[in-house]
């Protein structure tokens, strides 16, 4: 046996890394999270020298509270209208006995593969008013007014729909996490179906509820594409505009945008605290050893079960309707779309790929023809370049976000309950206070000079330079959502995993590469994948740096919102958005499945469906070699 | 072979270990038994490094590896989660420490395989997951992962408490006939005296930080050296004063006697107590009656033999042996 004594201490490389990492943690922080905000905060006070509350007074002196105002009132409606769609679809779906439950979840599901601008240009195609639905109202009902479906209205009746992902994500799991034992019991002692809804499932339901609720207040709150694009007056548009606005038109337009952000921000702030007080109180829990799997509950009385089955039915046409509407345009040609006539002679493919000319008719009556200006998706320059650029600045953000994560969790986990642990904790959860709005303008204004000079003095707004700036917004505002993925992973490592690898001789670095990453991979993999989908077709960020050199995919969408013009402008504007949701729609699916079909599989699960595959390879060869061995004598007689 | 000097161990203000002394010999099978949190699983963490002690030396072999780092120690360790890494198969799982090693690739998969035949693991299973394994099986693993190593010693944390009640019985025989086929230097820490008693060569028991008695399982189980040894291997009957006084018993004593040297109506030497069986409890091998004698309610252990089983209500004698009682003094009490 050999027993060597500890050699005295060389230069420490960890020592040197921990230097560095503090370093980076403080410049982020510093550098991108607090200074540009404290900068954005001080532009209330400093844009009139002489007054310094000019700007407020400016602001409630005009017709700024009103968009304070809408904005309140578009959160407030949400919140009731979100939760009652939200809390009927899962009841619809997990606790009643409704025939087709599974279809009825896979359309109220459809909110999880396109959202945002992809989702509200989607409403659009339905209701605007040339949209099919639009269309076809006109015909039935020729007094009607065609642009029904815009301000406060169309955005409450989109996002109402749009938000409840949500609902069919959490509250799912937490109906399915109920004890039916529970149920039985009350109903064992004389409770009927919806007795039991109301005293036993809805109490445990309420700490999900709360919190989705504050979500959903927040969401209306920082509503952007759809306002934007459906024209409602409320907050983050009317920051975006100011922000781009200049003091030749009006007033402190970025003052007011920045007091507007700070608005957003205390909401949220007091929002959150909200939030995390009633968290800390805790919540039910079962008690329950043997947790009993719910038993969907029929609905005795006929004429309750068939108003909720029509209920449950109309619910999964208003999801499914711009679902198959966009799915079915995608594939329709040109004129087809104008006319709102699909049929099958019509079928095409140029909306994804391809180019055809375009033949209109001018005023004078002459035809003429702009050749290849019909294109699609993959074919058009405009469009291809925001995917690549939304491609490469998403993916990289997703993935600089995930490894600061991952180091800075492997960090706290190693010095749990002490300050520096907590301190760097919070300062990753910084940007979670803060509406991305505010993130995004303060970048803007911040950033916009020469004089930063922890950014050796250049301007990251300026040309290309906005992209840098874009993907470092884009890993800041992630980096909350990342942390607490990835530190709830962390959770999942057995501490002796550690000192086994210790035991066994591994180095830090060696136990951290080979034991603990490959236990916490599929959740930063997941994190990744989910964080790359919101950022892929991110609208608010993209929308407040927008530039030319910095024109993302939703923005290139939100273009293709606009009339297409008789003379080939933006031709085909609407077949290449139907495509692009289809797009969307599939790369957030695959993203979805990859997340959690394939990446949940644990090692054991991976090798069982190897041995499977093999398995089945084997037997197929099997059944070719008989037939090999049979024809021989064949051919020998 | 390993030898603990005036260990002490301190968590802040809290003192863990209180001057901890302990030799165990090459080839033992030694165990640290305790209730929770008596300072065993420290001790263990202080012989294999994850925990410094603030004095005290540790000594393998003659050389002191207090200071030594964990990697450098050779003593490999079961863990009580078995802390298999679920990212990599068994395989995998064994060959870690050797290819942290930096072993060459046939000589690791040589010893792999001779070590997995050992445990009794079969090619097949080195290619599972180790979420594939059962509980057993997961248990070989982390044996065979300790040992591929070569290590001069192995320690084990509760090793079975994760397991149900049957299958612990079967692998704490399995696990002494390894650790004899071995030869290897083992500590063990329990807080399962049964557990102990079945395994170990010689036990050390803790209670708050200090070892109150070192010794074999007879010695320790019927030549206890403290009230706490007593009270804590096995279940015991307390003398109450009355009963201690009827046996001419020294009062300034406390004087406890095990269950199975209570005898129900069989004549021979010591004091009889005439009582009533309260109730009983039918265990198969054994019954064990609850009888009040009037100074007190007696338990007592009876060997099942189909024939001399007592009903509630029913009449006994129960005898009690004078050198069957183990007395200690009144003012020791636990520490």
């Amino acid at each position: 046996m050999s027993m060597r004594k500890a050699a005295p201490r060389k230069l420490d490389i960890s020592l040197l890394w921990k230097i560095f990492g503090a370093a980076f943690f403080v410049y982020l922080f510093f550098g991108f999270m607090l200074l540009p905000c404290l900068n954005t905060l001080s532009q209330v006070f400093t844009a009139n020298p002489d007054d310094p509350l000019a700007v407020i007074k400016f602001f409630f002196a005009g017709n700024m509270p009103s968009f304070v105002w809408n904005s309140l009132k578009l959160a407030i409606a949400l919140v009731v209208t979100v939760n009652v769609v939200g809390v009927s679809i899962v009841l619809l779906t997990e606790y009643f006995d409704i025939k087709g439950a599974k279809i009825l979840r896979l359309g109220y599901m459809t909110t999880l593969i396109y959202s945002g601008v992809a989702l509200v240009t989607g409403y659009l195609f339905l209701y605007d008013n040339d949209g099919i639905i639009t269309s076809w109202l006109v015909k039935l009902f020729p007094d009607m007014d065609k642009n029904w479906f815009s301000g406060f209205n169309a955005v409450w009746f989109t996002m109402t729909f749009a938000c409840t992902s949500n609902h069919a994500l959490f509250l799912r799991n937490a109906i399915r996490g109920i004890d039916y034992n529970t149920v039985e019991a009350a109903r064992n002692m004389g409770a009927g179906p919806f007795k039991v809804l109301l005293k036993v499932v809805f109490p445990t339901l309420i700490p999900t509820m709360f919190s989705l609720t504050v979500m959903t207040f927040i969401t209306g709150i920082c509503a952007m594409s759809a306002p934007t694009l459906l024209g409602f007056d409320s907050i983050n548009p009317e920051i975006v505009r100011l922000a781009g606005s200049s003091t030749a038109d009006e007033a402190f337009p970025q003052a007011r945008a920045a007091l507007l952000s700070i608005i957003l921000a205390i909401f949220t702030i007091v929002l959150l605290a909200i939030l995390s007080a009633y968290e800390r109180k805790g919540h039910y829990l079962s008690v329950s050893k043997t947790k009993a799997k719910l038993v969907k509950q029929k609905i005795n009385n006929p004429i309750a079960n068939v108003l909720a089955h029509i209920y449950a039915y109309v619910l999964w046409i208003i999801y499914m309707t711009p679902v198959v509407m966009i799915i079915l345009f995608a594939f329709q040609n040109h004129s087809a779309i104008n006319l709102k006539s699909p049929s099958l002679d019509s079928f095409t493919l140029v909306n994804f790929v391809g180019t055809q000319d375009y033949e209109y008719m001018t005023s004078r009556g002459k035809l003429r023809t702009r050749v290849g200006s019909i294109s699609g998706v993959f074919s058009n320059q405009d469009t291809i370049a925001g995917i690549r650029i939304s491609f490469i600045l998403s993916a990289l953000a997703a993935a600089l976000a995930c490894v600061i994560v991952v180091v800075a969790v492997n960090y706290i986990f190693k010095h749990k309950n002490k300050l520096r642990s907590t301190v760097l904790e919070y300062s990753l959860l910084f940007p979670w206070l803060l509406p991305t709005i505010l993130i995004c303008y303060s970048y803007r204004t911040f950033f916009n000079s020469n004089d930063v000079w922890y950014v050796f003095n250049q301007n990251l707004y300026y040309r290309e330079n906005v992209r840098l700036l874009i993907i470092i917004a884009y890993t800041v505002v992630k980096l909350p959502f990342a942390l607490r993925m990835i530190k709830a992973s962390f959770y999942a490592i057995d501490e002796e995993l550690e000192d086994a690898a210790k035991n066994l001789g591994a180095s830090g670095l060696r136990t951290f590469l080979k034991v603990k990453l490959p236990i916490v991979l599929p959740s930063v993999l997941a994190v990744f994948a989910l964080n790359f989908n919101a950022l892929f077709t991110e609208y608010d960020m993209g929308a407040t740096f927008h530039s030319s050199y910095g024109k993302t995919y939703a923005m290139v969408i939100q273009n293709m919102t606009y009339e297409e013009g008789r003379d080939g402008y933006n031709v085909n504007a609407t077949g290449r958005r139907n495509a692009s949701t289809v797009f969307i729609m599939g790369v957030s699916g695959a993203i979805l499945y990859l997340v959690y079909g394939v990446g949940a599989r644990d090692l054991g699960e991976r090798l069982e469906i190897r041995a499977r595959r093999r398995k089945r390879l084997q037997a197929m060869k099997l059944r070719l070699t008989p037939h090999k061995a049979k024809a021989e004598p064949h051919t020998r007689s | 072979m390993i030898e603990l000097k005036d260990i002490v161990v301190r968590f802040g203000d809290f003192e863990a270990l209180h001057n901890i002394n302990v030799e165990v010999k090459e080839g033992e099978f030694f165990t640290f038994l305790g209730p929770s949190g008596c300072g065993k699983t420290t001790t263990l963490r202080t012989i294999t490094g994850f925990i410094e002690p603030v004095s005290g030396r540790v000594i393998v072999a003659g050389e002191d590896i207090t200071r030594v780092p964990i990697e450098k120690r050779n003593i490999g360790i079961v863990f009580q989660s078995y802390a298999l890494f679920p990212t990599m198969t068994v395989y995998d799982n064994i060959a870690f420490g050797l290819k942290v090693k930096k072993v060459k690739k046939q000589e690791i998969d040589e010893k792999v395989r001779a070590i997995a035949r050992k445990v009794d693991l079969s090619d097949e299973q080195l290619q599972k997951a180790v979420s594939q394994l059962s509980g057993g099986q997961q248990q070989r693993v982390a044996i065979a992962r300790a040992l591929v190593t070569g290590p001069a010693i192995i320690c084990m944390d509760e090793p079975l408490s994760n397991l149900d009640a049957k299958l612990r019985v079967g692998l704490r025989n399995e696990l002494k006939k390894m650790q004899r086929d071995f030869g290897i230097t083992t500590i063990y820490v329990t807080h399962d005296q049964e557990e102990a008693l079945t395994l170990s060569d010689r036990i050390a028991v803790f209670n708050n930080g200090y070892i109150e008695q070192i010794g074999t399982p007879n010695e320790v189980y019927n030549h206890s050296a403290t009230e706490f040894v007593c009270n804590f291997i096995g279940d015991i009957n307390r003398l109450e004063p009355a009963t201690a006084e009827k046996m001419g018993l020294p009062e300034d004593e406390n004087h406890f006697v095990r269950l199975e040297r209570l005898r129900v109506n069989q004549t021979g030497e010591g004091t009889v107590f005439e009582g009533t069986v309260i109730s009983s409890e039918y265990y198969g091998l054994y019954i064990k009656y609850f009888i009040d004698v009037g100074t007190q309610v007696f338990k007592v252990i009876e060997k099942n033999d189909g024939v001399n089983i007592y009903e509630a209500g029913e009449r006994v004698a129960v005898s009690i042996s004078r050198t069957d009682v183990m007395s200690y003094p009144a003012a020791t009490v636990e520490q």
